[in-house]
């Protein structure tokens, strides 16, 4: 079962290489239920895994997988119908552009195109192989070799347009998160001679390092944490090594961006969390704590001083998402309620924002550009495109229901009990002014004045009309949100189970 | 107390020097796969009990680190680059400069370090942490992106020496997988630089600066 889900998606992701876009298309949409589905099977039945050294069923890495499973499969499902409209909306603006003999720069649509869609759809089923790698991994260097696998994988996803904008987001991306992983490789090496040092002799594996903990070498462990921290740190966005996820995201077609946003940057959390763990069976918690809290509040200080004067809807969704990192590392950092609040983020953060890139493709899709100026007016032009982005606004923003405002909720209540007053107090002053920056950008898309340029618009009209009415292109995003409201009002109690057992190392609830 | 395995590691040592003096990429190309042949033979002068199988792994990272990556950059650079500096940030002088100082430092740090008892040499740490910056550094002061690369190799070498230290035991497939993702990693880079070559003309990163805020 286990073997399926890792081998499975990636020999259907090389022979997708080859195959014609049609079926490439459906290939995708199976791949991802047979997922789903073997996800489930997995959650249910918990069995033995094979290669217990290596790989093994933890808690925190069973959230993630079936997080990652539920998201792939509504993603596949949007992506085929995307692939679609985008390539109908290219051919038209080629007709349009032969037609004409000067077009002005501006008027004409948005028509990056993702070229060889083969290579998009293969990349995204070895994205998900080396995702699911990851949850399932116990021993610290193949975790590393996984999320390293991701990256190498969602490289081509980012640069499918070929735009020179891509390809300057993907060497960033590629440079950036490899050399930051490099640190993580180190600091998985040192966790290693930690344990060396400390004469012990058993497998690298986080479970079997968290049973041995207290032996470690205290030094080797904290700097290996450092180094580890810096480098998955890289790779879920935060900050000051952040500056790969604005670029990527803006730049990545919207599944993929969806994709990256909503459970690639857990995958590299997930690493984090591992590592925390060990940190707490050791005793040395609180250190790892501030150090967790630190980078937690300076991303959300980041993400709030770019979210304010942001130009581009989708670089506003990534600040976005750089600001969730932070708010889960903070939550993580104080422990106990706060971690417990952090996980829910996690896993609200990705139902909602996957939704939110979705239909960010769909604005993309329907005013041609990327940027907020010019767009506007949206409730009356795409009123069910609108629905779903207003809603995933206030879930991300932190309003209830959904579940991102009882997530914070936890993390503050937390902060303040083990006496964090002063990160609390910044904490809620950055959660104040990001709010303000994202909800004048989102009145100005909603509500705002309609741009002027309405000669691109008439002619993409029938396209949108089309797209507002294609269940594929709209319903992905309802099914996320309603899951996230409803997670929020009614939790099966196996995941609550799976939720407490999984920070139960940092001090439960 | 002078051991066998310092012979070798003094050449990684000096390798990193050459390579920040280098100005032309067939030139630090050829010091990097050096390096990686340097590096891959250390830990048969480490390991205690040396298994054929072993031997066979460190026959096959030496061939990947030390032949095949150096040799697809260099047939890269035949195909696209036109111009061959690494076109520098800080001079030659200065980084070669930065490079001594670095490894004062590094021999520095070691001195503070406590490293497994099995460990029997005096110069691998100061060389790892040495060759490890000194590829940090390349990657941050070349402007050419192929020299990026071969930077992020260099820091991989450095990566794999602090590696042998800790008890090798049974993890060879570990190692493996490690390889393979470098491996994967170049060729995807390759793949960029390629790319990036069709649309400036040219490699220099100055060019990828339309993403800003």
């Amino acid at each position: 079962m286990v073997k399926i889900l890792i081998i499975l998606p990636f020999i259907v992701g090389m022979i997708a290489f080859f195959l014609p876009k049609k079926v490439g298309r459906k290939l995708l949409v199976i791949i991802g239920a047979i997922h789903l589905i073997t996800s489930i099977l997995l959650w249910i039945n918990r069995p033995e895994m094979p290669f217990p050294d290596y790989f093994a069923l933890t808690p925190e890495g069973l959230l993630s997988l079936l997080v990652i499973s539920f998201l792939f499969f509504l993603i596949s499902i949007y992506s085929a119908a995307y692939l679609e409209y985008e390539e109908t909306i290219s051919s038209l603006s080629n007709i349009h552009n032969q037609s004409l003999p000067i077009p002005e720069p501006s008027q004409i649509p948005h028509n990056e195109q993702i070229k060889s869609e083969n290579i998009f759809i293969g990349s995204m089923l070895i994205f998900l192989s080396t995702m699911t790698m990851v949850t399932l991994s116990d021993h610290i260097m193949v975790m590393w070799i996984a999320i390293e696998a991701t990256t190498i994988a969602s490289a081509p996803l980012i640069y499918s347009h070929r735009t020179t904008a891509s390809l300057e987001a993907t060497w960033k991306y590629v440079i950036i998160c490899s050399v930051g992983i490099a640190m993580a490789l180190l600091g998985s090496i040192f966790i290693a001679i930690a344990m060396d040092v400390g004469k012990i002799n058993v497998s690298v594996s986080f479970s079997a390092l968290i049973s041995v903990a207290k032996e470690l070498d205290p030094i080797w462990l904290k700097t290996g944490f450092v180094f580890i921290l810096v480098g998955y740190g890289t790779k879920m966005g935060l900050a000051p090594m952040h500056t790969w996820v604005p670029d990527a995201h803006s730049e990545a077609p919207s599944p993929a961006s969806a994709l990256l946003s909503g459970v690639l940057l857990n995958c590299a959390y997930l690493g984090i969390f591992k590592t925390n763990k060990i940190m707490h069976s050791a005793g040395l918690g609180e250190f790892s704590g501030n150090i967790l809290i630190a980078f937690g509040l300076i991303s959300i200080v980041a993400a709030a001083t770019f979210i304010l004067k942001q130009t581009e809807y989708k670089r506003l969704l990534a600040y976005s998402s750089i600001e969730n990192m932070g708010i889960i590392a903070f939550g993580t950092g104080i422990g106990g309620m706060g971690a417990y609040g952090a996980i829910l983020c996690l896993i609200h953060h990705s139902l909602i924002k996957s939704s939110l890139f979705l239909t960010s493709g769909n604005i993309l899709l329907g005013y041609g550009t990327k940027f907020i100026k010019k767009t506007g007016c949206m409730v009356k032009f795409m009123p069910k495109s609108f629905t779903a982005f207003f809603a995933g606004f206030t879930g991300i923003a932190g309003f209830p229901p959904f579940g991102i405002f009882i997530g914070e909720f936890f993390i503050i209540m937390a902060a303040f009990r083990s006496g964090h007053f002063f990160e609390a107090a910044i904490f809620i002053l950055m959660l104040c002014i990001i709010f303000a920056g994202f909800s004048t950008q989102m009145m100005k898309i909603s509500f705002g004045p309609p741009s002027d340029n309405e000669s691109s618009k008439v002619k993409t009209a029938h396209i949108t009309s089309k797209i507002e009415k294609d269940a594929a292109m709209i319903f992905p995003q309802y099914i996320l949100l309603i899951t996230s409201i409803i997670l929020c009002f009614w939790m099966p109690d196996s995941l609550y189970e799976t939720v407490v057992s999984a920070v139960a190392f940092m001090g439960g609830m | 107390m002078i051991y066998s395995v310092d012979t070798v590691l003094s050449l990684a040592l000096l390798s990193s020097l050459f390579a920040l003096g280098s100005s032309r990429l067939p030139g630090l190309i050829k010091v990097v796969g050096f390096q990686g042949i340097v590096v891959s033979i250390v830990p048969i002068f480490i390991d205690h009990n040396v298994t054929s199988t072993a031997v066979t792994f460190y026959m096959f990272t030496m061939t990947i680190r030390g032949v095949v990556i150096p040799l697809c950059i260099y047939l890269l650079i035949k195909k696209i680059a036109i111009r061959r500096e690494v076109q520098p940030i800080i001079g030659y002088n200065a980084s070669l400069f930065a490079g001594l100082i670095l490894i004062v430092a590094a021999s520095i740090i070691n001195k503070q370090l406590v490293l497994p008892a099995t460990t029997s040499s005096v110069l691998l740490m100061p060389t790892a942490i040495t060759i490890l910056v000194t590829g940090m550094f390349i990657l941050m002061v070349r402007r050419n992106a192929i020299a990026m690369v071969l930077g992020y190799l260099m820091m991989e070498n450095g990566i794999y020496l602090v590696g042998t230290t800790f008890s090798m035991g049974t993890h060879h497939i570990v190692e493996f997988g490690i390889l393979l993702d470098v491996l994967a990693g170049v060729m995807i880079m390759a793949i960029m630089l390629e790319n990036m070559k069709q649309q400036f003309d040219d490699v220099d990163t100055a060019f990828l600066s339309e993403l800003k805020e």
